[in-house]
């Protein structure tokens, strides 16, 4: 009697040691572990609602596989290019036309004459509005990285992240001069770049804006390359520019402020014509954390139009 | 009762042996076959092929622990769960990569205003990176290997708003090359890997990857 139970309690021993084994191994409940050293993000993505003037109205999803530039055409029309191709939108966001190219598109810009012009990592290719072929000039250089694209009456301005140099073109693809050239004789630093982030556009009388990430400014130069006047200040806080080369993108309102974009902390956000911090276009909350290569333009109703290439969408933003 | 004892051991013994015996003498046979496979076995025939130790241990010997960037999410177990104290991960540097900023999200806290070398303006914990001004703009940023604990949080800093230059990797001349790398076995996104120890780094952007980043050791870009 003595003996079986022993080997009762024994078994039902086992079976307790099993059962605990079992629930050990095989139990779906991961061992929760905070991470001491966490990078706090969201408290530097936090912004002020009441410093944000703008709200999305409109979201336009282009079929391109991958989309990194954005123009506002002729009555408003919206130009996406991206990954072999190129679709165009009316200002409603209905679709109004595409072509397809071969290779990926960086950058582009339309003409008065409806040329429009992409830049294809180091050369530029021109298209007519169907998508015929007008032209494609000659690489600079193997190392040349074309990241942004303003057209005038006469020139068409070309920046170059790889060269860290902005070339200015006359309108068939002749190279004119070379801006910000590093030149330590004369004491022009050069254009510090640290990554592939370099925008230019041109002002509300046309005049040059080059921008200078590395330095966290935008910089107004004369078609000579003279460097006029320059503004911005590295910062994390809303008034600045944040990271290591910001702003990536910027644009023109029809007052001459600006728009600007930055990745790292993505924010969309407008300033002055003398470079005061007005007010937030769309706050850090608005996009995927990590979204890079916010491309921007303004149609004729000061609309900001937003390219997002992370969530592949197209977003124009109005005042509330 | 002891003789019965003492032949059922000799049984069991005699029986180990001959197991032995054979199972070499398979192994003999095999790969004088000319099946053999890269570990010198043919592995194909036996039962047991699945759950052998013997090509794992082996191959420990030829490979070491790695850490893939790509995939890490800087979590923080590098820092918390090697064997070794500190760990044997550390932060490392792909100078070619690297912008030289003034304001580097993997040197500074978020939200530092004035840039300077200020204890309090650092995020690493251990204070363990390193600025040094070269020329207007540009600073260069290095690693004491002595105090990093390989917590990444400077790498995600760098990554959220720099080139990611700032990377972790396994310091093989730390690191124990443990069968079972327990930060391997705790990482949430399978960031670890066997690689030939022969080429131990997975680092990314060591050679001019990224046209326009010419930036050297050291120096300025050109
Ligand atoms: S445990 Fe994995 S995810 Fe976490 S820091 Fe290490 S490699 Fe990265
Ligand atoms: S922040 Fe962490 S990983 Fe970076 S240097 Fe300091 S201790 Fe090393
Ligand atoms: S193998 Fe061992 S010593 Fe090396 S990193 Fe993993 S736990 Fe640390």
């Amino acid at each position: 009697m003595k003996q079986k139970i022993f080997i009762i309690a024994g078994l039902l021993l086992l079976i307790a040691v099993i059962g605990i084994m079992f629930t050990d191994l095989f139990s779906g409940k991961k061992q929760e572990q905070t991470n001491p050293y966490d990078y706090k993000m969201g408290e530097i993505r936090k912004t002020d609602s009441n410093q944000t003037a703008y709200t999305e109205l409109l979201t336009i999803k282009p079929a391109l596989v991958e989309i990194h530039a954005i123009v506002n055409g002729d009555g408003d029309r919206i130009y996406v290019a991206g990954k072999n191709g190129l679709e165009i939108y009316k200002g409603d966001g209905k679709p109004d036309g595409n072509f397809s190219f071969e290779g990926v598109a960086s950058c582009m810009a339309i003409d008065k004459r409806g040329k429009i012009f992409i830049g294809i990592q180091d050369h530029v290719e021109v298209f007519d509005q169907i998508g015929k072929p007008a032209g494609k000039w000659k690489s600079v250089s193997p190392e040349s990285i074309l990241t942004s694209i303003a057209v005038s009456n006469s020139c068409v301005y070309v920046a170059d992240a790889g060269k860290k140099i902005v070339y200015r073109y006359d309108l068939n693809g002749r190279l004119i001069n070379r801006i910000g050239e590093k030149d330590p004789q004369k004491n022009v630093p050069g254009f510090i770049i640290p990554s592939p982030y370099f925008d230019l556009a041109l002002g509300k009388k046309g005049e040059l804006w080059i921008a200078n990430t590395g330095r966290h400014s935008l910089e107004q130069f004369s078609d000579e390359g003279v460097l006029n006047s320059a503004w911005g200040e590295a910062s994390m806080a809303i008034d600045g520019f944040c990271g290591c080369c910001n702003p990536s993108h910027f644009a023109f309102l029809h007052d001459g402020s600006f728009v600007t974009s930055e990745k790292g902390i993505e924010r969309v956000k407008i300033y002055s014509p003398k470079g005061e911090f007005t007010c937030i276009v769309a706050p850090p909350s608005a996009f995927t954390e990590g979204t890079r290569g916010l491309d921007l333009a303004v149609d004729s109703k000061d609309r900001i139009i937003v390219l997002d290439p992370e969530r592949k969408q197209v977003r124009i933003f109005v005042k509330k | 009762m002891p003789g019965r004892r003492e032949f059922l051991n000799t049984l069991m013994r005699g029986g180990i042996l001959a197991a032995l015996g054979l199972l070499s003498g398979a192994v003999i046979f095999r790969s004088r076959d000319g099946k053999s496979c890269s570990y010198g076995f043919d592995c194909s025939g036996c039962s047991r092929s699945k759950s052998c130790m013997l090509p794992a241990a082996l191959e420990a010997r030829q490979t070491v622990w790695q850490l893939d960037m790509t995939k890490c999410i800087q979590c923080g177990r590098c820092a918390t769960n090697c064997v070794m104290s500190p760990s044997a991960v550390k932060c490392t540097h792909a100078f070619a990569m690297c912008g030289y900023c003034d304001l580097c999200g993997g040197y500074f806290k978020p939200g530092t205003k004035i840039l300077t070398t200020a204890a309090e303006n650092q995020l690493c914990p251990t204070n363990a990176l390193k600025r040094k001004f070269i020329e207007d703009p540009f600073f260069e940023y290095t690693i004491d290997e002595e105090l990093c604990i390989g917590c990444g949080k400077c790498v995600k800093g760098c990554g959220a708003f720099g080139n990611g230059s700032l990377q972790l990797q396994v310091r093989h001349d730390r690191c124990k090359n443990c069968n079972e790398c327990s930060i391997a076995r705790n990482c949430p996104s399978q960031a670890f890997t066997r690689v030939p120890a022969n080429k131990p780094s997975l680092m990314r952007g060591l050679g001019k990857e990224r046209p326009g980043t010419a930036a050297k050791k050291g120096g300025v870009d050109a």
